[in-house]
């Protein structure tokens, strides 16, 4: 009980934090495309937060509650996607893109790229016999995606300490996955790359974590990679405000917030005799750390233009001026 | 006449071009049920069915490749890549097939298909959703390459793109979808591979392509307040180039500035100021100036992304120079 009371307050506090973002979303104060988590908590806490410091996160565009399941702090996530200096890319990513080398967390808006970035990071970790390994998270819409078919591949011919977990929320944007996927399951597809199939309902947030410990320690084990379908429900729009309505039905909503995984986990707690009071104090002080943490974000600077472009590349040695006369200079 | 979007000029060239021929098909993620990023095809799955708008994965590679065989065997495929940013994924069935195959049968294949997808920076989503990557296309033999600057350019160019029987990737501007303008109700088309002299002026000659020219068209207004008079240029196909029109223009004027929101390092913007060169050598007072966007990824948020890309004061700003440094010179 103490494990998954621990698991409670981690998924509350990133269902919270989705909340504050998507308020902030909603004022325009994060400006770029925002994808809320709602209801996918139990991958976060499950999978990414199973990682130890060393290990490698690669992320989707839809990485906040990744990147804090992973290490990065509440201040570096929610500042980079309101584009402040202290975020974690320095305010130049936002909220779809983001590295924080230092937490060993990358992410980037483009869909299924991290599959093959995943197979490098693990490589290395192989070759320089390094007791660390990878994790690879996407969506079921990037499952379609060529990198997918070919970044597994790779990884299993090469026996690469990869766990690559396919976070399916049942949509990628309008397209629900039973029509656009042509297998029943996606952990089908794993056969095909000589892999064991393995699905998981991660809305039960301890099947979730024994599902990433197990692949985690075969990876270390040097038996990766290991191909996850973590099964959820994305409770709110692919964006917010987007048109719910031609791609699913308002009651199957309502239906899968019974099965959402901060509500599951509560209920759980308390058949175990965990007191309300208790959880709900716990809600009180994620409240009160997430109020403080939007007041201090708040305050925080944007970067200068000089900032933004000081790291495109690195100068080459008694390099020729190569801001020329053609472009906008500073 | 009517004014209505950007976006809805879209709609309407796809809703007439795919009554006329039922070979006409639009493919691409989300173009159906959501009727595409920007509503540009909103209605059009009711309309037409499966057969002429057809929802896909996101497998941009397989998309853009189905495309060119559809096409070799006489359909007229309007591909849809969401951003240009993915456009990268699909390069080899548009670089190494759409581009070659025609000359590789000796004539014999034709390859009557659109790639259309949008670029550019505008809509505040950082690095990966907001790059200008037209020069690569104009690079290619084989390819035409598209950009319209305004709702009537729009409709009447991606008709004649649709009947044209090469491929032609047409590229919008993010920025554009909802900015009204003039569209007849009669049909038109406006023929690719044509200049439009948008604004007709003595002084200057200033070339600009896609969301800048509706800013060299302010930046113009703005200046003849000054007594300085511009002509406003748009190729809208920047390959082939209609040199023709630009020449014309520069004897006229004796000075010329091209404008771009790509950066002018390795650009198109280098052939357009070329073309200027070698034609109007001894009519050029100063050499052609470019004014261009800076060879940066485009930072976050809405602040740094326009202060990497030309403004109306800037490109006031720097005709106004060229200007005066032709006078100076006397
Ligand atoms: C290569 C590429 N194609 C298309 C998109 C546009 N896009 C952004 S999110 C998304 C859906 C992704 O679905 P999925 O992989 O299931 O992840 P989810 O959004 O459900 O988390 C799409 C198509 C993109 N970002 N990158």
């Amino acid at each position: 009980m103490r494990q998954l009371q621990q698991f409670y307050r981690e998924m509350l506090l990133l269902r919270y934090f989705d909340q504050l973002c998507r308020a902030l979303k909603m004022k325009d104060i994060i400006y770029s495309g925002y994808h809320p988590y709602e209801g996918q908590e139990g991958v976060a806490v499950g999978f990414c937060g199973a990682l130890k410091p060393e290990d490698v996160l690669l992320s989707t565009h839809r990485p906040h509650c990744h990147a804090v399941a992973k290490g990065c702090s509440l201040e570096s996530v929610l500042t980079e996607m309101m584009g402040r200096r202290t975020g974690c890319s320095g305010g130049l990513g936002g909220a779809m893109q983001f590295l924080a080398p230092e937490n060993q967390f990358y992410c980037g808006s483009v869909v299924g790229s991290n599959l093959g970035l995943a197979t490098g990071f693990a490589l290395a970790m192989k070759q320089k016999k390094l007791d660390r390994i990878c994790m690879c998270i996407f969506g079921d819409g990037a499952s379609n995606h060529g990198t997918f078919h070919e970044g597994l591949n790779l990884a299993a011919i090469w026996k690469l300490p990869v766990v690559f977990v396919c976070e399916n929320n049942q949509f990628a944007e309008a397209m629900p996955v039973q029509e656009f996927v042509a297998c029943e399951r996606i952990s089908m597809r794993a056969r095909g790359y000589g892999l064991e199939e393995i699905t998981v309902d991660a809305n039960d947030v301890e099947e979730a974590r024994r599902a990433a410990n197990e692949a985690i320690e075969r990876c270390r084990r040097g038996k990766g990679p290991v191909l996850i379908e973590a099964v959820t429900y994305r409770i709110q729009g692919h964006y917010v405000g987007d048109p719910e309505g031609t791609y699913r039905d308002r009651k199957e909503v309502e239906t899968a917030r019974n099965k959402e995984p901060v509500k599951r986990a509560r209920e759980k707690l308390l058949q175990g005799g965990v007191e309300a009071a208790e959880l709900d104090s716990i809600e009180q002080e994620i409240e009160e750390e997430l109020e403080a943490l939007q007041e201090w974000a708040l305050k925080q600077e944007f970067p200068t233009l000089e900032a933004a472009i000081d790291h495109v590349g690195i100068p080459l040695e008694n390099a020729p001026e190569v801001r020329g006369p053609q472009s906008l200079t500073l | 006449m009517a004014k209505i979007t950007f976006g809805e000029a879209i709609r309407q060239a796809y809703e007439e071009e795919m009554a006329r021929d039922r070979d006409v098909f639009l493919i691409g993620e989300d173009v159906g049920r959501w009727g595409s990023l920007y509503r540009s095809s909103t209605g059009l799955l009711e309309k037409f069915g499966p057969d002429q708008i057809k929802d896909t994965p996101i497998s941009e590679a397989a998309i853009a490749g189905c495309g060119v065989g559809a096409a070799a065997m006489g359909m007229r495929p309007i591909v849809e890549i969401m951003y240009i940013d993915f456009i990268t994924i699909a390069m080899d069935q548009i670089v190494n097939h759409a581009a070659k195959w025609r000359q590789l049968s000796n004539g014999k294949v034709k390859l009557p298909m659109v790639f259309k997808t949008q670029g550019g920076a505008g809509r505040r989503n950082s690095s990966q959703h907001s790059q200008c990557l037209e020069n690569w296309f104009v690079y290619v033999p084989g390819l035409i390459t598209v950009m319209p600057s305004s709702p009537y350019d729009v409709k009447g160019l991606l008709k004649s793109a649709v009947r044209d029987d090469n491929p032609v990737v047409f590229i919008e501007h993010k920025a554009l979808y909802f900015e009204k303008g003039e569209v007849p109700e009669e049909e038109y088309l406006i023929p690719l591979g044509q200049a439009e002299v948008k604004r007709t002026g003595d002084d200057v000659t200033i070339i600009a392509t896609s969301w800048m020219v509706s800013f060299a068209l302010e930046a113009a207004e703005r200046l003849q307040e000054e007594g300085i008079s511009c002509e406003v240029i748009d190729p809208r196909t920047l390959w082939p180039l209609d040199r023709k029109t630009i020449i014309r223009s520069v004897k006229k004027t004796g000075l010329c500035m091209v404008v771009t929101e790509a950066s002018a390092e390795g650009g198109w913007s280098g052939e357009a100021s070329s073309v200027v060169h070698e034609h109007c050598f001894a009519d050029l007072r100063r050499p052609v100036k470019r004014h261009c966007g800076m060879r940066t990824g485009i930072p976050y948020g809405p602040i740094l992304e326009r202060r990497c890309i030309p403004s109306v004061e800037s490109i006031a700003g720097a005709a106004g120079a060229l200007l005066r440094e032709a006078r100076g010179k006397g």
